[in-house]
């Protein structure tokens, strides 16, 4: 209704556009060619020694960063208002790529992928995105009522608890806790009372004492914190991928062994450019290099949020920052399980692990704060 | 209603914000300084440790030379043969395992066995394959066109001269590390520093040959030369060997040749000896005989076998002290003149034994030698005398003669395993105890124990002039490429007898040889000097019951100039009539007279030796008889002239043979007549004279090997050919002969 209306004002779409945030477009730009780099680097042994193409990796990443990038202005362009429209749509065939995700034979014992033949792709992060589109049109909606429960709780459970069981299922726990997470932070700054957050805690520790009943569960959660404190109970199996991703890490000192100078991505970090890529860089990069990139992250996070808070309207500005949020969590849950931090999970890093359609979306996301930074010039509503 | 956030949407953003890039990025930095600067040297140490692979890079053993360059010891490179089974693929595993098993002999089911472990990249198949096996192993390789066997370099001991001075130079052992003798000893100088390739691998073990490599180049050992001679080393051995075998010598001989002057060891040989080529292998026939009666594998055999290589591998020239017996009496003449208690006119009368404090000393000659001059006392090896000089000496002063000879401490040879006698000899109580029990006892060499080494360095400062040197074997060190890092200076320990003295006992020695106990050792041309002994095994008598001997000669050339000093002893050989004089002598004898010529000490002969010497036969086939005859009379030859032709058709003995002075010659003028042959007469044990005349009336020639048969006490001892064999007449027959009337 939005778009109509101003569709309605007559006045040229172009007229309208102001200029996109050109600081969050540069560091989008900086970090995913540092990023692109760094995966190439992390890459190229793995992909040789099992692919006999040392590009294997970097070909399709760069294919998809290319489009990628053309999405990302496009979508800058495009008025995020138009959005809306699609969250019928969107938490439709998110529901139904949930479910059908679920038939999808089993990787590793989970079923996260969905293969198209040409294209395989994970439904959690289109999930993701949707919860960020749906919370934001609630709350710009139900702004008002935000503290009462049946305008400020009821509607994004009813999104929420689906799509959470629905992960649960897979079973995809990183993506439940990231969803989770930004649902919550967006409640939280959307206005939602800190009561209800009460007996969602509540809820949270119901589950956790049926968990504790279970023995099997804490066998399992059990043995997993085990591994977590202390990798070297079992070095060359639940172990290892921590105990190689540690190495790496302190191996790179406080100025690295320099770009392409990484051992550890000989064969002994599982998959260097998945979701550990970052230990890869921390070798490579050292400490000053991987501290500039967190702060490069910082960065794009502090540019986020400012356009969140300029935004036109509080449906762009909860977009931005949803997005915004997306972002900043999976990069600081990633190196937290690479650093040890946090239990191994499964969370990559945005713009640095290999991942075609995830980059792909993931810039396009990238569009959509750009396109809510371009209107912030206008005058407010 | 305003649609943009509103204030307190506002805050709790710039919340959520600072949360983000302040707390969580906060921590993460935090941790990432703990992983990489704090805290990271063990996770970085553990990396590296899986990420590195060092291999080691033999490096060569330095080369031991003898003293003219001769190598004795050298390191050639070898292969070690490597499987890769993770490069082997399942229908390879046949053909590489019949290769290999063709190639090097090695168990084809083993091969198999080892290709089966897939994850594995090294597999040592064999060691230390030479280089043409090696390209065997390769063309192999190279024509199944597979990855998975490969060489690996490795270096391998040599010892171009097998057995010789191998208890001397010793062996490697695993890792190419000395093991034994002068290998062990300079083990830091010959080793040379491994180098190391450390390269990185990837997490399958396989090389990164782009990155992380570094080579540290294996460094050469350095070399020694040694101041043992090969030839002579080579003539001791022979002649020691020989003796071993010929006295079937029980307990092994030592033999050592040193530069009387200097202290260099131009030989030192241990008989029986082994072969450092393959020094677990038993040199000794006899031992590995007798090991191969018993049951391979057994308690019995192990032990016999480990025992066995552990003996052969002793240098007993430096770890077996023993009882020097009369051989130790030119030290305690040389003290007696050093101290001026005898003069060279004292007299001695010996009545064929002593008395000392109610012990019986026997002398060898039981009825006795009678009166002698201290000079005859020597000669004789008389022991009632030589009790007697000792006591003169007293005690104190014979204890301190040990000590400055150096007999009761090691010599300090650069050699591993030197026997510290210190406990093996008489204390200054014991020697200085009322009595003089001891004192008689060591007077003439018995009841303490030296190495042949303390007792060879002790009889050359008697006769040197009088300084006592350190003995060494190791004359330079030189580096790889063959620069001389240091040479040895011979070490003059100190003075322990004057020059008039060592001049005095200069003499004494060569009158041994010529006129008294020593006379087996002479050589024609040249000044001998030495002294014989025989002792008794007294520990061995107490111990077992058993009674046997141990016989030894120290010689001494030139004795007016004492150039080398060369002792052996024989360990237990069996013999009836077992002197040192009858069987050590005529062994140094016939060393010294290879040895002195090769050294270039010519023999000077006397008029006398020159009477006495051997004719070299000329060419007469061919002259008429009587010129044939009078060519020959020239020569102090006489000729037997055979057959009815006019011109000498054939000679016996030929052209180029030695024959005595008044020998005869053989000339044949026709053919038949050479078909008559004589039968020849058995001399052994018969004395020089009649010998000589048996085999002249058979008509043939003797030529006369040993002592001298004009001797009183000579006897012949063999002879060749051998009695009853048929000869042409003429026939030149080799007799040996030995002065067996003496000892000491």
């Amino acid at each position: 209704m939005f778009g109509r209306k101003i569709k309605n004002d007559g006045q040229p779409i172009k007229a309208e556009r102001g200029t996109v945030d050109y600081s969050f477009l540069v560091l989008v730009l900086i970090i995913l060619t540092i990023g692109l780099v760094m995966m190439f680097s992390a890459s190229y042994a793995y992909a040789y020694y099992y692919f006999d193409n040392s590009f294997h990796f970097i070909t399709r990443q760069l294919f998809f960063a290319v489009i990628g990038v053309a999405a990302m202005l496009v979508v800058s362009f495009a008025d995020y208002h138009w959005l809306r429209k699609f969250i019928p749509v969107l938490l439709a065939a998110t529901f139904v790529l949930l479910v059908v995700v679920l038939f999808m034979p089993e990787i590793n014992y989970v079923h996260r992928w969905i293969n198209l033949g040409f294209i395989t792709f994970q439904p959690s992060e289109i999930a993701k995105f949707t919860i960020v589109l749906t919370y934001a049109h609630l709350i710009s909606v139900n702004y008002s009522k935000m503290k009462t429960f049946k305008y400020g709780i009821l509607p994004f459970g009813v999104v929420l608890g689906p799509i959470v069981m629905l992960l649960v299922l897979e079973p995809h726990l990183s993506a439940t806790v990231l969803i989770c997470a930004i649902g919550f932070i967006m409640m939280y700054v959307g206005g939602t009372s800190l009561k209800w957050f009460v007996p969602v805690g509540i809820v949270v520790l119901a589950f956790l004492a049926y968990a504790a009943t279970n023995e099997e569960i804490i066998a399992y959660a059990s043995t997993r914190l085990a591994y977590w404190r202390d990798p070297f109970l079992d070095p060359q199996g639940a172990g290892y991928q921590t105990i190689q991703s540690l190495y790496a890490i302190s191996s790179g000192g406080l100025l690295g062994l320099g770009i392409g100078q990484s051992r550890q991505k000989y064969l002994y970090l599982p998959e260097p450019q998945n979701d550990f890529v970052f230990a890869v860089v921390c070798e490579e990069l050292g400490f000053v290099g991987a501290v500039f990139i967190i702060l490069l992250f910082a960065l794009l996070i502090w540019r986020g949020f400012a356009i969140a808070l300029k935004a036109r309207d509080r449906f762009g500005s909860m977009l931005a920052m949803g997005l915004t949020i997306q972002v900043g969590l999976q990069v600081i849950l990633n190196i937290a399980v690479v650093t040890k931090i946090l239990p191994n999970t499964g969370i990559s890093m945005p713009f640095f692990s290999y991942g075609g359609t995830a980059l792909l979306m993931l810039l396009a996301q990238m569009g959509v704060i750009l396109s809510v930074s371009r209107q912030s010039s206008l005058p407010k509503e | 209603m305003a649609r943009d956030p509103g204030k307190k949407m506002r805050c709790r953003m710039i919340f959520v914000m600072l949360v983000m890039t302040v707390f969580c990025m906060g921590v993460l930095i935090y941790q990432l300084s703990v992983l990489q600067i704090t805290d990271g040297q063990k996770y970085q140490q553990q990396a590296a440790a899986q990420q590195m692979r060092s291999v080691t890079i033999n490096a060569d053993r330095g080369t031991i030379y003898d003293r003219n360059g001769k190598p004795l010891a050298t390191s050639a490179t070898v292969w070690n043969v490597i499987l890769v089974p993770a490069y082997i693929e399942d229908d390879e595993v046949e053909d590489i395992a019949n290769g290999l098993a063709e190639i090097l002999g090695v168990d084809k089911e083993e091969v198999v066995k080892r290709c089966a472990n897939e994850k594995r990249y090294y597999e040592l198949i064999k060691t230390k394959v030479e280089e043409e096996t090696a390209q065997a192993v390769l063309a192999l390789a190279e024509r199944l066109n597979t990855r998975g066997i490969t060489l690996e370099e490795d270096t391998k001991r040599y010892y171009p001269y097998g057995d010789l001075a191998a208890q001397v130079l010793g062996f490697t052992g695993s890792e190419n590390k000395g093991a034994y003798g002068l290998e062990a000893y300079y083990e830091e100088v010959l080793a040379g520093t491994p180098g190391r390739k450390v390269s990185a691998q990837n997490a399958m073990g396989t090389d990164l040959d782009f990155q992380y490599k570094e080579l540290y180049e294996a460094k050469k050992g350095n070399s020694l030369v040694l101041t043992i001679d090969e030839t002579v080393q080579h003539y001791l051995e022979k002649h020691l060997e020989t003796a071993v075998i010929e006295h079937n010598v029980k307990n092994g001989a030592a033999g050592i040749i040193m530069n009387a002057n200097t202290g260099e060891v131009l030989a030192m040989a241990t008989a029986p000896d082994f072969d450092p080529n393959n020094p677990l292998a038993l040199g000794d026939p006899k031992k590995q005989a007798q090991l191969e009666t018993m049951e391979k594998g057994s308690e019995e055999y192990n032990n016999f076998l480990r025992q066995a290589q552990y003996d052969q591998w002793r240098n007993k020239v430096i770890s077996d002290p023993y009882e020097p017996g009369s051989v130790f009496k030119i030290v305690t003449a040389a003290t007696a003149l050093e101290n001026g208690v005898v003069s060279m006119y004292d007299t001695f009368e010996c009545t064929g034994s002593t008395v000392v404090s109610g012990n019986r000393f026997g002398c060898w000659k039981a009825a006795g030698h009678g009166v002698q001059t201290f000079t005859q006392a020597i000669e004789n090896s008389c022991n009632p005398a030589f009790i007697a000089i000792g006591a003169r000496i007293g005690g104190a002063d014979f204890y301190e003669a040990f000590e400055r000879y150096g007999l009761a401490e090691p010599t300090g040879i650069d050699l591993p395993g030197e026997a510290d006698n210190a406990g093996l000899v008489q204390s200054y109580n014991n020697l200085t105890k009322e009595g003089g029990v001891e004192l008689a006892s060591t007077s003439f060499g018995q009841t303490f124990k030296v190495s042949a080494l303390q007792l060879c360095s002790a009889v050359c400062a008697s006769v040197n002039g009088g300084t006592l040197y350190q003995p060494y074997v190791v004359k330079q060190v030189l580096d790889p490429e063959g620069n001389v890092l240091s040479t040895t200076r011979p070490v003059a320990k100190r003075q322990v007898v004057s020059e008039e003295t060592s001049e005095t006992v200069q003499y004494l020695t060569e009158m041994v040889v010529k006129e008294g106990s020593g006379r087996n050792a002479a050589i024609p041309g040249y000044r001998i000097g030495g002294k014989t002994g025989t002792s008794e095994k007294i520990d061995l008598l107490i111990q077992t019951g058993r009674n046997e001997n141990i016989l030894s000669f120290a010689g001494i050339a030139p004795a007016d100039d004492p150039q080398i000093v060369c002792l052996i002893m024989l360990d237990e050989p069996t013999l009836e009539n077992a002197f040192g004089s009858t069987i050590a002598a005529p062994v140094v004898g016939a060393v010294l007279s290879e040895v002195l010529p090769y050294l270039g000490i010519d023999p000077e002969y006397t008029d006398e030796e020159m009477a006495n010497m051997d004719i070299t036969v000329g060419n007469y086939v061919g002259m008429v008889p009587h010129d044939a005859q009078s060519a020959l009379t020239q020569k102090t030859l006489k000729a037997r002239i055979v057959g009815d032709g006019g011109t000498v058709v054939a000679q016996v003995p030929s052209q180029g043979e030695d024959i005595p002075r008044g020998g005869t010659v053989v000339l044949y003028t026709d053919q038949t007549s050479q078909q008559d042959l004589v039968v020849v007469p058995g001399v052994v044990g018969l004395g020089g004279a009649e010998a000589n005349r048996t085999i002249v009336n058979a008509g043939l020639n003797i030529r006369i090997k040993g002592v001298d048969s004009e001797l009183p006490g000579a006897v012949a001892v063999r002879q060749s050919p051998a009695e009853g064999e048929s000869v042409p007449p003429g026939t030149i027959i080799t007799v040996d002969f030995l002065d067996l009337t003496t000892d000491g």
